[in-house]
């Protein structure tokens, strides 16, 4: 199977240090971890961590092996498009002007999004869906001048107990 | 009763039955060295860090036991880093204990501060920073049991100064649970096996590859029962030489780029390989697409990340190797194979009649004379280069820990500090240190050790003036442009270095080295033999860069 991106979850040991290690697996192999993403679980020992890497399925085999490898790792699986629930936010930063702010406005009201914090005319605007829909907010914002987007990268879950 | 934190480490060390530790002291690591004088534990003071770690290295390897090196911050920590390093590649169980700057310190530049665990998280299985000496006894604890639990490997553990002395009533110490996760994950597939053992039984032309693995599953006569039972020959990697003996009768060598020829060409020609208890390292392997072409694999190992990283295995299981080879041998039938072994035979008969040893040159015929003159019980270490491959190629590997290798790092200066570790772990064995005049040198400074602490150990150093691997690989593959390889060595004296490091010693041309031989087995103390060796004397056959197992250049004549 072809380069992809691929969403893997992996479950950790709450601990300092883990992170780290779970960074230098990747970096190790020469990929490019595209987002990361972690928090405790419901479980406050336990920590989830879902990166975004661009790979093909045999890449992604051998880093899931040398995950499940590391002592604080419990559990690594990779959540697949139609099996698993994803979505990700982000903030964007805009400062209005005469020029876009109508737009603006108005886009925020088409899309659903919220506008956060508006002071001195710059806006904090936050847009939360599937990875498609945060896609085609960012480019029709983009032509009205994005200053800065933070984005959680996205977060997954499987659809069902498991 | 109020301890300090030191005391505790002491106390579970010798919970966990250790009595040896390597080490060099400093400034951070007092406290440590202060409980230690008041134990039983023997601390044996080497002349640098990396000689703690390659002398426990030798020790772990040696005895099976886990080994243990003591160093302090700084650059006494950063010194260990290539030894860590080399028992990482190689699977050594090694608890590292590291003495850190005091807490209020970390992360200031401090004097003698590094940041040993972030220097060495892609070395080591696991590592900590203790930050409260009530936690010391767990901690520990857990470190011993992931070192040498699945596929062993080197645990760090960073001791700051403060936390050492603190006092801890204890009482207090908490028995935190083991995250360890538990040795049977990775369990017998039955079924798995009967489908391996289906193939196997199934084969016309199989053969057993035999990986570093199965000495640390201490599974090596189970490992000979299969190759009895099932009638079938196996082949080695580097690393598990030794793990059946090399005189049984189906025994053909070892594999890759300096393997035995004879190895190479059945592996190419076999049609079920199974491997057991090996990873496919790059130096067995060579070109992987070219590796077994005609042949199905099978793979078991207790590590998951080991299959099918390198070569597709076509039926694989995690398990360990012990278990695997209980449930498997009862399915195992002894067939006869008569085209197939009769072919080895004759296979093997020619290159007997050829002289293998001429492939090796001199030093060949020089290290059997050794072996013959050297007790049955004795360990071989060698240090890496054309002192290894000699050795490995020539030497009768008899028992499963008597020769101890550095494969997986490849590390110069290994073989003479490992040694001493073999050596204060296997008291009742001989020891014999190959080494090639630049792999020496990198560890000299322990011959002081040697001479202090009288380890009667036989040092044997090839000096060819040169570093002699490399002077092949100029030779053969680079046109002859030799640069950057004349050590020197050859105007050096060896031989009243060795005396005056309180050593005897004694010098020889590696044709005519009877008597130097003579004198170094019948030696009581730690002995050197310096063995004069042409620089033209290179090791054959050899793979070269870029080509397959099979593709082997054969020696040159003269």
């Amino acid at each position: 199977m072809g380069v992809r991106e691929r969403i893997l979850a992996i479950l950790v040991n709450n601990k300092p240090g883990v992170l780290a290690r779970v960074a230098g697996v990747f970096g190790r192999l020469g990929y490019n971890i595209e987002s990361l993403c972690v928090a405790e679980t419901i479980s406050p020992e336990i920590s989830r961590i879902t990166s975004i890497t661009n790979a093909d399925s045999d890449f992604i085999e051998k880093v899931m092996k040398q995950l499940g490898r590391l002592v604080d790792v419990i559990e690594v699986a990779e959540l697949v498009p139609g099996e698993s629930a994803q979505r990700e936010m982000i903030l964007i930063g805009i400062k209005l002007n005469q020029k876009n702010r109508q737009e603006v406005v108005q886009a925020v009201g088409m899309f659903d999004c919220t506008i956060v914090s508006l002071r001195n005319n710059y806006c904090v605007i936050q847009v939360a869906g599937s990875r498609g829909e945060v896609e085609t907010v960012i480019n029709y914002m983009r032509p009205f001048g994005i200053d800065k987007i933070a984005r959680t990268g996205v977060l997954a879950l499987h659809h069902e107990e498991n | 009763m109020d301890t300090t934190g030191a005391d505790i480490l002491i106390k579970t060390l010798k919970d966990e039955e250790v009595d040896t530790i390597f080490g060099y002291p400093g400034a951070n690591s007092l406290p440590i060295h202060d409980s230690m004088l008041k134990s039983q534990i023997r601390h044996y003071l080497v002349r640098h860090e990396q000689a703690a770690a390659h002398a426990a290295d030798g020790y772990a390897r040696a005895t099976g036991k886990v080994g243990v090196c003591l160093a302090t911050s700084g650059p006494g920590a950063t010194n260990l880093v290539t030894g860590i390093a080399t028992a990482y590649m190689d699977s050594t169980p090694l608890i590292v204990l590291t003495g850190q700057v005091t807490t209020n310190l970390l992360g200031s530049d401090a004097f003698q501060e590094t940041d040993i665990i972030g220097i060495t998280m892609p070395i080591t299985k696991h590592s900590y920073l203790v930050s409260d000496p009530c936690d010391i006894g767990s901690t520990l604890k857990e470190a011993f049991e992931i070192a040498r639990s699945g596929r062993p490997g080197p645990v760090l553990v960073d001791l700051p100064r403060d936390i050492m002395a603190a006092k801890c009533n204890l009482s207090d110490t908490k028995d935190v649970p083991s995250r360890v996760k538990p040795r049977s994950a990775g369990t017998r597939d039955d079924a798995q096996l009967q489908k391996i053992a289906a193939y196997l039984n199934r084969a016309e032309r199989p053969v057993l590859l035999i990986g570093g693995g199965v000495k640390l599953a201490k599974a090596c006569d189970d490992l000979a029962g299969l190759v009895e039972k099932g009638n079938i020959p196996f082949v080695s990697t580097m690393m598990g030489i030794g793990s059946v003996s090399a005189s049984n009768g189906y025994n053909l060598g070892f594999i890759g780029t300096h393997g035995n020829e004879l190895a190479n060409r059945i592996v190419h020609d076999s049609d079920f390989i199974l491997t057991i208890g090996a990873r496919f390292s790059d130096r067995s392997t060579s070109i992987v697409s070219e590796f077994a072409p005609l042949a199905t694999i099978a793979q078991i190992d207790i590590d998951a990340s080991s299959i099918g990283k390198v070569i597709k295995a076509d039926l694989s299981l995690v398990c360990d190797i012990r278990e695997a080879l209980e449930g498997l041998i009862p399915l195992v039938e002894k067939k006869e194979r008569k085209e197939w072994m009769e072919r080895i035979k004759r296979e093997r008969a020619a290159r007997n009649q050829n002289g293998a040893m001429d492939e090796c040159g001199a030093a060949g015929p020089f290290i059997r004379d050794v072996q013959a003159a050297m007790p049955e019980a004795t360990t071989m270490v060698t240090d890496v280069g054309l002192n290894q491959i000699w050795a490995l190629r020539s030497w009768q590997a008899k028992a499963p820990r008597s020769v101890i290798t550095p494969g997986g790092l490849g590390t110069m200066g290994f073989s003479l500090p490992a040694a001493m570790g073999v050596q204060v772990g296997a008291p009742d064995r001989a020891v014999v240190a190959f080494s090639g005049d630049g792999g020496f040198f990198m560890n000299i400074q322990e011959l002081v050790t040697v001479t202090c602490y009288q380890i009667p150990i036989k040092i044997v150093v090839f000096n060819n003036g040169h570093l002699g691997m490399i002077r092949q690989i100029q030779d053969l593959f680079y046109g002859s442009r030799f640069c950057d390889i004349e050590l020197g060595t050859s105007k050096v004296d060896l031989v009243a270095i060795a005396k005056g490091f309180g050593l005897d010693a004694d010098r020889v041309p590696v044709g005519d080295a009877g008597a130097g031989i003579e004198k170094m087995a019948a030696s009581t103390g730690p002995f050197l033999l310096e063995v004069i060796v042409d620089p033209d004397n290179y090791v054959y056959p050899i793979i070269p860069p870029g080509k397959s197992n099979i593709d082997m250049i054969s020696g040159r004549q003269g």
